[in-house]
């Protein structure tokens, strides 16, 4: 199991197209992959989950893997959040 | 097969496969469904969420076609919405657990995960409930049947709605239905208008048909009883077929009297007029020998425009009138909107529309509206007969007001040097019960009446034609209506100006005798009607029938008065 923080680092937060490609992406992964924000858990794999969580620009949240490939997906997910979603800014 | 019935508006026999006309979401109802349907409910959902990825796969892949990726990601969020199990497995869990229908549940789940973004400060993120929306409204289109991408005119289908509003009537003015099924309404309402000016079967007030029939259903509709049969055997369709032919033969026997003169055996003449509501198809009033049209519906016109229209558009429409229509009488009605035909872009009245801000009563608050429509329509009578009619006058004063409006237009119109007709004839539709009693002194300041039975009716009986719970009430040959309506007529004689007819009555075949008898000498009507009351003109007798009509006028029973109607027409 891989419990580890990330900060969002794009201007608009966890919006609709961010939340698309983070559920598009842990839905690859046979692993399970949670997010933990304000107390609250949410499959990852679910777009409307990670949005209503309403991440914002330096918010922090923990993401929780578990699973044969979770090694894999912790590292692609965090450079997805990384890259600032591909938005560039 | 099961039967259904409702309320007979436009006769004629209709065999064909149901269309499902909804409004989405606001429209759908919650029913439930037994235990053995719940796999067949999730069923049907688990369809719709399929059709409707497929349908955004389709579009995402034509917009790559087109180079408009931007919008691509539009439908990869909706998309995903779709996939989300909030939207694609939670309902399903509802329609399980509470035994509902799969539209009901997917509301259910819609409501909640919209107040669920309504509770999100960040508005970038709570707009996109809106996707939300839209996702859920796509599906329940295609559970109701009803989908976004196929136009409504393809192969015959029968239409069946939960009502048809004036303005949804004119899109399938044009379309091939077979004929239309509506939850409520009376015969008075629009569905019923429509049905019948275009000569399609229709059976409306059926109370809930939409949530019997399904889509793609085979139904047999009995216009002129008001029953439909709903996935009939082959029996009943071959019989039915039979029935079919046998109505269209009796019509074709009614068409042998359309260029036998309208007058009755004494030789009294009759005048038939047409009700219309645009120009598109006129050829009625030429190939029955009417005298014109009645009633010209112009708020129609703006209704199909979706906008008000200006001076020189609403001219060209009037002229071209009079172009297609040489020779004949034209009796043009001013803006009837308010009411149940509400324009877009006007301001709505709440509560009671019936008695709010509607007709001359919207007109003389907007005077620009209705100098513009009069302006047009003066310059248009420079070209042909055409005669403007103010609908709903109430009082003297509102007369006074329409006419120093109708000089006004006169002045700018003499002004703007433009050609006009400064004698056109100005006549005021009687449909308010204060202008039908104290009708002698609207009779001396106008030029012609014409009473508009369906709102007289409305009005004196107080009864909305359109609810249910008491269009029993509606009575068109109710005696204070009848005295009325004797009143309205002895009125225009004495003042020696023409009174016509022109609501529902003025076509009801069963009335025409009394009508006559009544004194009535011109009747206006939809097109459907005007060889089944001509063929009753045929067999009257004017004199004979104004003694009997006097006989009824004296009667205060319901009962003896529909006894002594039907002695007319025997």
């Amino acid at each position: 199991m891989i419990k580890k923080d990330l900060i969002i680092k794009n201007q608009l937060g966890l919006h609709a197209r961010a939340s698309n490609k983070l559920a598009t992406l842990s839905s690859k992964f046979k692993s399970n992959v949670e997010i933990i924000y304000n107390d609250e858990k949410v499959d990852a794999k679910n777009m409307m989950d990670i949005l209503l969580l309403s991440i914002g620009l330096h918010d922090t949240f923990t993401l929780k893997i578990e699973g044969s490939d979770e090694k894999k997906a912790f590292e692609s997910i965090a450079k997805l959040v990384d890259n600032f979603f591909g938005e560039g800014k | 097969m099961f039967i259904l019935s409702g309320i007979p508006v436009s006769p004629g026999i209709a065999i064909g496969h149901a269309y499902i006309l909804a409004h989405a979401l606001g429209e759908i109802e919650p029913y439930s469904i037994p235990k053995n349907k719940v796999t067949h409910e999730i069923k049907r959902f688990n369809n719709s969420v399929r059709n409707l990825h497929l349908e955004l796969v389709h579009l995402k892949n034509e917009l790559k076609k087109n180079k408009m990726i931007e919008y691509g990601s539009f439908i990869d969020i909706q998309l995903s919405i779709l996939k989300d199990p909030k939207i694609s497995e939670d309902p399903k869990k509802i329609i399980k657990d509470t035994l509902t229908n799969a539209e009901w549940a997917l509301k259910i789940q819609m409501d909640e995960i919209i107040s669920k973004f309504n509770k999100i400060n960040n508005t970038y993120i709570k707009e996109r409930k809106n996707d939300v929306y839209q996702v859920c409204e796509n599906l329940i289109k295609y559970l109701i049947g009803h989908q976004s991408h196929k136009v409504s005119n393809d192969r015959n289908q029968i239409i069946v709605a939960h009502d048809i509003s004036p303005s949804d009537a004119l899109k399938f003015k044009n379309s091939n239905n077979l004929a239309f099924i509506t939850d409520i309404g009376g015969t008075t309402s629009h569905t019923a208008i429509l049905a019948k000016s275009i000569n399609i079967p229709s059976v409306v007030g059926t109370q809930n048909a939409k949530q019997l029939i399904n889509h793609d259903d085979l139904l047999i509709v009995d216009g002129g009883h008001g029953c439909i049969l709903v996935n009939p055997p082959n029996n009943v369709i071959e019989e039915y077929k039979i029935k079919q032919n046998l109505y269209e033969i009796e019509s074709k026997k009614l068409l042998s009297l359309q260029n036998i003169p309208s007058r009755t055996i004494d030789k009294t003449a009759i005048n038939l007029f047409v009700n219309i509501e645009d120009t598109n198809n006129l050829s009625p009033v030429i190939e029955n020998n009417t005298e014109g049209v009645g009633l010209f519906r112009t708020e129609f016109i703006f209704m199909d425009q979706h906008k008000m229209l200006d001076e020189n558009e609403q001219f060209v429409i009037y002229k071209n009138l009079t172009k297609s229509l040489p020779n004949k009488t034209l009796i043009i009605r001013t803006l009837d909107s308010g009411g149940d035909k509400i324009i877009e872009h006007m301001p709505h009245t709440n509560q009671n529309p019936a008695l709010g801000l509607r007709a001359i009563r919207f007109c003389l608050a907007e005077p620009d509206v209705f100098i513009t429509q009069i302006k047009a329509l003066l310059r248009a009578a420079y070209y042909g007969n055409i005669q403007i009619l103010i609908p709903m006058l109430s009082s003297t004063n509102e007369l006074r007001q329409v006419k120093l409006l109708i000089q006004r237009a006169k002045d700018i119109l003499s002004s703007e040097r433009k050609k006009y007709n400064p004698k056109t004839l100005i006549g005021g539709m009687i449909e308010v019960p204060a202008a039908a009693i104290d009708i002698d002194s609207f009779a001396n300041e106008l030029d012609f009446l014409s009473i508009g039975t369906n709102d007289l009716i409305q009005y004196t009986l107080a009864v909305d034609r359109t609810d249910d719970a008491v269009s029993h009430l509606y009575d068109s040959s109710h005696p204070a209506l009848l005295k009325l309506i004797k009143g309205v007529i002895d009125s225009g004689t004495k003042a020696g100006i023409e009174v016509s007819l022109c609501g529902e009555m003025a076509g009801d075949p069963r009335l025409t005798k009394l009508l006559i008898g009544l004194g009535l000498r011109n009747f206006s009507m939809h097109p459907s009607s005007l060889l089944k009351v001509k063929k009753m003109i045929l067999e009257s007798n004017a004199s004979k029938l104004k003694y009997k009509a006097n006989k009824i006028l004296r009667s205060h029973q319901k009962l003896e008065i529909d006894n002594l109607i039907n002695n007319l027409n025997d």
